[in-house]
């Protein structure tokens, strides 16, 4: 049917069916790997990743990036714990760890969309500010000491061997799919990402829309901080280096474009378990865990190259097309007469 | 349901409006009116404010002075196009803006409130209606340009347009597509829709439009009925009032060109994207003027003569050798410089001071040291170019950014001649820039031609190519269409032949 052969041509598709040949091939390199638990950790792990691919992404659809997610996943995760240290309830140490969030992607979305200040030096800023603020609030030492339920609760399952986080996150990403997918709304992310202008002509709010990404990625990265928190049981000052480029790597591997405007949030999803998976998987291989930020980069700068060769030999073939259009209409009149 | 009364009323009048930037005043009171069904051909050379009139119709620009009415209501000066689109005015740009990664539908249907099953029914009877056939599942990015204009209009028609703008719509299209188009906005005329089109070439204005205006210098100088008027006519209308239809007697070059000599530059059928089978020869000290309308083919030629794209067929002869696709490193070498059209995209290096934009072409060659740079030579270079030039700088490290359009130019043809180039292509040199600093590059141009420089001027100002040119042609279409000389190098004959009216020569 239409509809089956239109999920094998997605892009996210190829994303999938890497991750599988990625499971198959260390497999057969390390059969010990091929069990339940281990497959099933690969998901689990890729929580954190998840949650701000998925936020990055709206930024990559609106045509800018946020590089401050780490420092605030980071940041989150220090304010909530130490509250939850100190015996807040978890109802409140959450909401106002999503608060901050929302914060953080307000100051984001102002500087970008507003004052137009390019999004990589903005939130570049933004994420040294963050992360210099972790160093303040903790004088340089550890959140330690958090409670063993909330630090248990990262490994209830709800659906086989799959965690209660990871499920919630799955169930997210679904209907954050299905809400830029079905609404109106959802589709300006990419109208804005795709033709900025075009989108003011037909009556887009440009403006809002980019905000908007920067306040959703805010959040998703502020949830992530959350159930770092819960999983790892302790927050340093570096908590949360580097995540802002396996979070760009996860959206990249799960065919969205940097350019903007291409993409789904099911691709960012699955791209995060794969660079979930490349860190586990090392494991298997043989390799020590060093080389992960290594690979992480290898593989996201040749994603990257590739998808501009290819488009910048569009855009050349197109405005060849059309100046070579303007001079037949010449040639039709010259042979017509 | 008032059906009538409105039809007898325009659909957009304009009254005396008035539009300044700065001190640049664009629009000089334009009064107009669109009525239902009609077809208004709009045409006017580069300048003439047609674009700036159509943004304030949009919203996109707020007018300084006078009045729109659009179906007797008076357009509110918002800023952005919302406005505009509710009340039922919608504009194809000449480049349509679509999303190139989402389907058609997608992109007709974004924007709107309704829901998509009903908008979807509405798209599909539309486009029954019309017969039009377009795949509504394929992205924009595979649909010729003639077909993303119909998707752009499409998404007037769904919005409901009563007048639908249409900026240069056939300028990339080919022969046929402009017929489809033609019968598309004959449908749309017959629905009752206003239609003001936007064009260059003038045989199209008896082709399709019903009332014709046209803007010159901020002005409407030319307007009513197609049938009250004769091509001839139109290109009165595209002149200046006391236009001299001679070339300006002070300006007649005092040096006669040898004609009997070899050649600086020479073309031989050369084609490449944009432009098509040029053949012309550029002698020893002489200016060549090449006019014509945007988009014409004109910087595509000089831009592939100068390595930046690819070649396909004929050879350019640069003093007998062959360059034919030679890189641009090595095609300055051989002598050939080029001042492009937008300094500011192509040329400037604004963060950097003048001594560095001066000499920035030049760092290739040895003279400007081998290693490190020779800063004696790079400071004799510059006051060279700064004093012969007149330009206003307050040193040599004061950033060309700061500078005013008019020096700015200055230091690019500065540059471009620093490599001592046989022959330069001057491309719009004086597009933008003030009347005094105009003055001075015509001098700078005429003293180059004095040292013996040959100077292919490429430029859409015909008084410009009269004041400066010993030998004009005109292109027009991707191709040369006419040539003239000496008196015959006259706003009337170059307007004509630019639109694509006289061909051949000026006794043609």
């Amino acid at each position: 049917m239409n509809k089956t052969k239109k999920i094998f041509k997605a892009r996210e598709m190829t994303s999938f069916l890497f991750l599988m040949g990625l499971f198959i091939i260390v497999g057969i390199l390390n059969p010990s790997f091929m069990s339940v638990n281990n497959v099933a950790a690969c998901f689990n792990t890729s929580v954190v990743y998840t949650l701000v691919a998925v936020g990055m992404a709206f930024t990559i659809f609106v045509g800018e990036i946020d590089v401050s997610v780490g420092s605030n996943l980071g940041f989150v995760a220090t304010v909530v714990g130490s509250l939850l240290r100190d015996g807040a309830n978890w109802g409140f140490a959450f909401t106002v760890g999503i608060i901050i969030g929302v914060i953080i992607g307000l100051i984001n979305g102002w500087g970008v969309a507003i004052m137009k200040v390019p999004s990589l030096i903005f939130t570049l800023g933004t994420n040294g500010i963050l992360r210099g603020m972790m160093y303040i609030y903790t004088g340089g030492a550890w959140v330690e000491n958090l409670p063993k339920s909330f630090k248990d609760f990262s490994a209830v399952t709800l659906i086989g061997k799959f965690t209660v986080y990871y499920c919630c996150a799955v169930i997210l990403v679904v209907l954050i799919h299905m809400a830029l997918t079905r609404t109106r709304r959802g589709r300006y992310f990419w109208a804005v990402g795709d033709n900025a202008g075009g989108a003011e002509l037909v009556g887009i709010p440009v403006v809002r829309t980019k905000v908007m990404a920067y306040v959703i990625c805010g959040i998703l990265s502020a949830a992530a901080g959350i159930i770092f928190c819960s999983r790892i049981g302790f927050v340093t000052s570096a908590s949360g280096n580097g995540y802002e480029m396996k979070a760009v790597a996860a959206c990249v591997l799960g065919g969205i474009s940097l350019t903007g405007g291409v993409g789904t949030v099911i691709g960012a999803a699955i791209g995060a378990v794969i660079m979930a998976s490349i860190s586990y998987l090392l494991v298997f291989m043989g390799f020590s865990s060093n080389y992960d930020n290594a690979i992480t980069g290898i593989i996201l700068i040749t994603i990257v190259v590739f998808d501009a060769l290819m488009q910048r030999r569009a855009a050349v073939k197109n405005r060849r097309a059309r100046l070579v259009a303007r001079t037949a209409a010449g040639t039709a009149k010259e042979a017509g007469e | 349901m008032s059906g009538t009364e409105e039809k007898a009323a325009p659909l957009l009048s304009i009254r005396n409006v008035y539009k300044s930037f700065g001190l640049n005043e664009v629009l000089k009171g334009i009064d107009m009116d669109v009525m239902h069904g009609e077809v208004l051909a709009l045409i006017g050379g580069n300048g003439a404010g047609k674009s700036t009139l159509m943004k304030i119709i949009m919203g996109i620009y707020t007018h300084d002075k006078g009045e729109l009415l659009f179906r007797g209501e008076e357009i509110v000066q918002t800023r952005g196009t919302a406005a505009a689109l509710a009340k039922g005015i919608y504009m194809v740009p000449q480049e349509p803006l679509l999303f190139p990664n989402m389907t058609v539908e997608e992109n007709i249907l974004i924007g709107f409130t309704q829901s998509k099953a009903e908008l979807h029914k509405e798209l599909v009877d539309t486009m029954e209606e019309i017969g039009w056939n377009l795949d509504l599942s394929r992205k924009a990015s595979s649909l010729s340009i003639a077909e993303q204009q119909l998707v752009e209009i499409l998404r007037g028609i769904l919005r409901h347009a009563q007048l639908l703008i249409l900026d240069e719509p056939t300028s990339a299209l080919t022969f046929d597509e402009v017929k489809s188009l033609f019968r598309c906005v004959s449908d749309l005329q017959a629905k009752g829709i206003g239609i003001i089109y936007i064009t260059h070439r003038l045989a199209e204005v008896f082709e399709i439009a019903t009332h014709v205006a046209i803007m010159r210098d901020g002005m409407i100088t030319i307007q009513g009925p197609v049938d009250g008027f004769t091509r001839e006519d139109l290109v009165k209308g595209l002149l200046p009032p006391d236009a001299e239809l001679t070339k300006h007697a002070g300006a007649a070059s005092v040096k006669n060109v040898d004609y009997s000599a070899a050649p600086v530059l020479e073309l031989k059928n050369f084609s490449g994207f944009g432009f098509s089978d040029i053949s012309l020869k550029v002698y020893p000290g002489e200016i060549l003027g090449v006019a014509g309308v945007v988009g014409a083919g004109r910087t595509e030629m000089a831009t592939t003569i100068f390595g930046m794209d690819k070649v396909l067929g004929g050879s350019v002869l640069l003093g007998g050798t062959d360059i034919t696709g030679r890189k641009t490193k090595q095609v300055i070498a051989a002598g050939l410089n080029y001042v492009p059209e937008d300094r500011h995209l192509n040329g400037l290096f604004k963060i950097c001071d003048v001594a560095a934009n001066t000499t920035s072409s030049a760092l290739f060659s040895k003279m400007m040291g081998n290693l490190f740079l020779n800063r004696k030579m790079e400071h004799d270079v510059t006051q060279k170019y700064v004093d012969s030039f007149r330009t206003k700088v307050t040193g040599h490290d004061q950033l060309t950014g700061s500078l005013s359009g008019g020096n700015q130019q200055k230091i690019v043809i500065g540059r471009s001649l620093s490599t001592t180039p046989k022959i330069v292509i001057l491309d719009e040199p004086t597009r933008g820039i003030d009347a005094a600093a105009r003055g001075d590059v015509y001098s700078i141009i005429h003293q180059l031609r004095e040292e013996g420089v040959s100077i292919l001027l490429i430029s859409s100002d015909m008084e410009e190519i009269m004041e400066l040119a010993d030998r004009a042609v005109t292109m027009y279409q991707g191709r040369i269409n006419a040539e003239f000389r000496n008196d015959d190098i006259n706003q009337d004959n170059l307007m004509a032949a630019s639109f694509g009216i006289l061909e051949g020569g000026a006794d043609a």
